[in-house]
């Protein structure tokens, strides 16, 4: 009998799920035992770290996005179309056009939203961390000729916890090429006492600001920006004055989690953190962004999550009795400036040990822009 | 502590990019008043880092004990 894998969502983590299947599954596929329908609202699909690049004008919008048509398995059929509800209990998706699809295995890799909307007056920000915001701030910083810059992070979880203190480098190295370093402030302002949580990743980051005068503000909740005054005021009473004001969004879950009552309040979808399955439903998935997990928003995770979850789905699908469980591990390569960088690897139980940042690791990183779109997305290796 | 109802349950033991503070404090984000977050940290700094801050963010550190050489707190709204 025909079994129907639908994977919702064609980011990162969703398009690495059905690659991987497609590839495994290759001769049930062409036997027509098995489909697999990706749903995807989007026609393109976005690297979304490619935003730091763009916005201190090091590469192109265009570099980062690639129709999802393109990166797909020829067998992975693709639905362009917003899901609108997501029913667990009848096992089906309620497609916009009021199509549904019933499935047999769900993997939800709806990813993460921006709502500046939450907050008073940030929208007024630019940033890196989607494309209106990078080429808002590419353009104010080319007609910067110095003044005080607050690096804000609004709210967390969010992708990459560490980009913002990566941009906050690069952006500090940029002035100091351009010569204004000296008549400019660097405030670096979190919710949190850390500039990443890690001990061992806040002390590499922590001790870099210092050697450069990056000013480290915890425990700094926006409440309000008032872009014309040019203030941001936190929740524990604290104003700063700005002259330029870049920003890290409040994140949630995807609008479609909310909308189906499957996640908690944020959206985020309650997941096993050992295999993947969502709460009381053990023929479905959470993937990448879109989970609860208390670990990292980052498409490493997903990465490292995708094998689990397509070995899983296989052996379920063969009958056989034998599961594989996530470790928690998670990989980024950290930009510490223009030119050098350093690597987070850890799992649920081993702490990372960063290295001092290097030249290489800054190629690798750069490398790795281009090689996503073949090693990852396409999952080729 | 009675009357706070338990909204969600935190193990933030593992390591996380956001840090226990981090992930505790988004979640503080859509609890209501009257609501509280039990936590689950794997050491006494730890422990410490988050009463500040739940002082500085005026949250409640309702309750707090020791489990299996683990750090329990109930921090509510
Ligand atoms: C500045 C920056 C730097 C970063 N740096 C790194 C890094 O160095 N290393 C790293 O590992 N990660 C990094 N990340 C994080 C990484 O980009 C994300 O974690 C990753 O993209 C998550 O992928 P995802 O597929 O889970 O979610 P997303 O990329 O958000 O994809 C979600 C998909 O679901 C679709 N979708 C949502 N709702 C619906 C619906 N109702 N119907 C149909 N489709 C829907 C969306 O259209 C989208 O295609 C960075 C992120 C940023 C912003």
């Amino acid at each position: 009998m025909l079994k129907r894998i639908a994977i919702l969502g064609g980011g990162a983590a969703g398009t690495m799920v059905a690659n991987r299947l497609a590839k495994r599954l290759y001769k049930e596929l062409k036997s027509e035992q098995v489909e697999i329908t990706l749903f995807s609202k989007d026609e393109n699909h976005i690297y979304w770290p490619g935003y730091l690049f763009v916005a201190f004008n090091l590469d192109d919008p265009e570099s980062f996005k690639k129709r999802e048509k393109e990166l797909l398995n020829p067998s992975v059929k693709l639905q362009t179309e917003e899901v609108n509800k997501i029913d667990l209990n009848n096992r089906t998706l309620v497609l916009k056009s009021g199509a549904s699809y019933q499935y047999d295995y769900l993997v939800i890799a709806t990813g993460s939203e921006y709502h500046y909307e939450e907050i008073q007056g940030y929208d007024s920000v630019v940033g890196f961390y989607d494309e209106i915001h990078a080429l808002k701030m590419r353009e104010t910083l080319n007609s910067f000729s110095g003044g005080k810059i607050v690096v804000n992070i609004a709210r967390l979880p969010i992708r990459c916890p560490p980009a913002p203190a990566e941009g906050t480098l690069i952006l500090d190295d940029i002035l100091r090429n351009r010569g204004i370093r000296n008549n400019s402030e660097i405030i670096f302002t979190t919710p949190i006492n850390m500039i990443i949580g890690i001990k061992e990743a806040h002390a590499l980051l922590i001790n870099e600001f210092e050697k450069r005068g990056i000013q480290f503000v915890p425990y700094f909740t926006v409440a309000s920006v008032d872009p014309q005054n040019k203030v941001i005021e936190s929740q524990e009473g604290d104003k700063i004055k700005y002259d330029l004001l870049i920003g890290v969004p409040p994140h949630s879950g995807a609008q479609v989690i909310k909308a189906s009552e499957i996640g908690d309040r944020m959206g985020w979808v309650p997941t096993d953190k050992y295999t993947l399955q969502v709460k009381d439903h053990p023929e479905v998935y959470a993937i990448g962004d879109a989970t609860d997990l208390p670990i990292s928003k980052a498409g490493a995770t997903a990465d490292f999550e995708s094998y689990i979850i397509v070995d899983n789905i296989i052996s379920d699908l063969r009958g056989e009795k034998i599961k594989k469980t996530y470790d928690g591990s998670v990989m980024c390569f950290a930009a510490a400036g223009l030119g050098k960088a350093t690597v987070f690897r850890f799992n649920y139980t081993i702490p990372p040990n960063p290295p001092t940042p290097l030249d290489t690791l800054w190629w690798v990183k750069l490398m790795y822009n281009k090689l996503y779109w073949d090693i990852t997305a396409r999952a080729i290796l | 502590m009675s009357s706070f109802k338990i909204y969600k349950r935190l193990d933030l033991t593992s390591s996380s990019c956001a840090g226990p503070i981090g992930e505790l404090s988004g979640v503080m984000d859509e609890v209501n008043p009257g609501e509280a977050v039990e936590v689950i940290v794997a050491d006494e700094a730890t422990k410490k880092d988050i009463i500040t801050w739940a002082n500085r963010r005026r949250f409640k550190v309702v309750d707090q004990g020791q489990e299996n050489g683990k750090f329990k707190l109930l921090v509510g709204k």
